[in-house]
């Protein structure tokens, strides 16, 4: 099976991001065992001056985090960003992971109450658009967690 | 190290040219600041260049196609690159030749030339290029970024949306009064607050276009400069800034930032100019005029607190209280900023240099803030890139 591909028929738009768990869709990231630097995506790595850049292990984030900031975007960005239709107005969310990054990402299935700084949401797909075979093609993104 | 004077600035007016090249605009700009500095070509012992990346192989050697209409000499071209501070890279090396005596007089060039709208990525290799992961898995454009930061402010310290509306009003009054401004139109409160949401909390007033300008200057040995002027302006600092590891601002093209601070927001600026501070001994209590990069209404308040004149969270007071107009405490744009502008990213820095020249030289008619003896060019730029120039009269 590729292992590139999530539930169901699902292909990430570009490798290597994120991938599904039983438990859920989680980001691939990685931290240094060093200096203690955590990044992502898991291949632009970052550390702390001077540190040797020894142990750097992949990790996979925690399902949920906290909303640390959003915007609501009301235009359609140009290519290379694709979609089927125009999904404006769509939020963006800066997500804080319990291993001490934030993340971005596009937010669905939320309702405008649910745009509270500090309120809980986990990680999930969106489908962007569907390829030539039918294939869904999507990007990792963040919804409220249920209650 | 030389004392460094500046003894010639010119402009191509900023705007949308579609049918000039980078060459013809960087063309007029120095021609401008030749004339401005009563200096013959000839005389110009090194060029120090950059574009942004709309010129192709001919942007990256920039130096080299301005150099051939005005006439090639032999000297040193250096073509520089640091996203939107740039132009500041290019004043800086210029600044160097001259200051550490390998010649006496050095020409500065930034031009640009972009397309209408969002920048975009301009490669498809996501694991060297972040911009390709930003676009395509998300689709973030550069206010995104901003809006997000302004956010977290907004939250944080209680900024309201009239306050972001505020900046435009106070910009938008100096534009009017700059000839080579692109947007010369006044604004009231209620008419920013009526433009349209772009990238909620920030509408379109608030956030700064892309455009099209060339920008000049020519630098000299301060002990030489009385040859070409009697109004030279001094460089007291010149400086370059990149981030600090665990800097909290989430920035452009990256998808991820630190959750826990370890150094001050924006710290590329806060470096550039706690160097520039250092170097010129002067503080931002001694500066009159302050051209700060308003890429965003966000980013004027923020670089107020980045660069020391106020404390954290105090920015929307001192401007509420009209500290940063002409006649507060210090004026904050007076060319209308890149709000007025757009940015035309390689020319913006010197241009911002430009703006402080005319300030100092007392030419700016009626935006000219009276009696000005210092002045700051704070410049913000793509993946921790900034410069301060620091210049006295």
């Amino acid at each position: 099976m590729d292992k590139q591909k999530i539930a169901g028929d699902k292909v990430p738009a570009l490798p290597d991001l994120f991938q599904g768990e039983a438990g859920g869709v989680r980001l691939r990231s990685a931290r240094c065992g060093t200096c203690g630097t955590c990044f992502f995506p898991e291949y632009h790595e970052q550390h702390r001056p001077g540190c040797s850049r020894e142990g750097v292990e992949k990790i996979l984030l925690n399902r949920i985090g906290k909303l640390a900031s959003y915007t609501v975007q009301h235009y359609m960005p140009p290519p290379p960003f694709r979609t089927e239709k125009d999904i404006t107005p769509y939020p963006i969310g800066m997500v804080e992971f319990p291993e001490g990054i934030q993340v971005v990402g596009i937010m669905v299935d939320y309702k405008e109450d649910d745009l509270v700084l500090g309120r809980e949401v986990e990680t999930t797909t969106f489908t962007l658009y569907r390829d030539d075979k039918g294939q869904e093609i999507v990007t990792w993104a963040f919804r409220p967690k249920a209650h | 190290m030389r004392n460094v004077s500046i003894i010639g600035v010119g402009l191509h007016p900023w705007g949308k040219f579609p049918q000039n090249t980078f060459v013809e605009l960087g063309v007029q700009a120095v021609a401008n600041a030749l004339q401005d500095a009563n200096i013959k070509w000839q005389e110009i012992q090194a060029i120090a260049s950059g574009i942004y990346i709309w010129g192709g192989n001919a942007g990256h050697i920039s130096g080299q196609y301005l150099a051939a209409v005005f006439g090639e000499t032999g000297i040193p071209i250096i073509n520089v690159y640091n996203a939107c501070a740039t132009g500041a890279a290019a004043l800086r090396t210029a600044y160097m030749s001259v200051a550490s005596g390998q010649v006496d007089v050095a020409l500065a060039v930034g031009v640009d030339i972009s397309p209408e709208g969002f920048l975009s990525a301009k490669s498809d290799n996501p694991r060297q290029d972040r911009d390709v992961l930003r676009w395509r898995m998300v689709g973030m454009p550069n206010p995104a970024f901003w809006a997000l930061e302004c956010r977290k402010r907004m939250h944080k310290y209680g900024t309201t949306a009239e306050d972001l509306a505020r900046v435009k009003v106070i910009l938008s009054q100096y534009g009017v009064l700059n000839p080579n401004a692109r947007y010369r139109k006044a604004y009231t409160l209620e008419q920013v607050l009526n433009s349209p949401m772009v990238n909620d909390p920030l509408r379109l007033f608030e956030i700064c276009a892309t455009s099209d300008g060339a920008a000049a200057i020519i630098v000299c040995a301060a002990d030489k400069a009385a040859q070409y002027t009697s109004q030279p302006v001094n460089i007291a600092a010149c400086t370059m800034g990149s981030a600090i590891y665990g800097d909290p601002t989430i920035r452009i093209s990256a998808l991820s930032a630190p959750a826990k601070a370890e150094a001050p927001m924006l710290s590329e600026s806060y470096s550039a100019s706690q160097q520039a501070y250092r170097i010129a001994g002067i503080g931002p209590e001694d500066v009159d005029v302050l051209e700060l990069p308003d890429n965003s209404s966000w980013h004027y308040l923020q670089y107020l607190e980045t660069c020391g004149f106020c404390g954290e969270g105090q920015a929307e007071q001192m401007v509420r209280e009209g500290q940063t107009q002409i006649g507060g405490k210090v004026a904050v744009c007076p060319s209308g900023g890149f709000s007025s502008f757009g940015e035309a990213i390689g020319a913006q820095a010197v241009w911002q240099v430009v703006e402080a020249v005319t300030q100092l030289r007392g030419q700016c008619g009626p935006r000219q803030v009276k009696n000005a003896k210092v002045a700051m060019a704070q410049t913000y730029g793509l993946m921790g890139n900034s410069a301060t120039t620091i210049l006295t009269v």
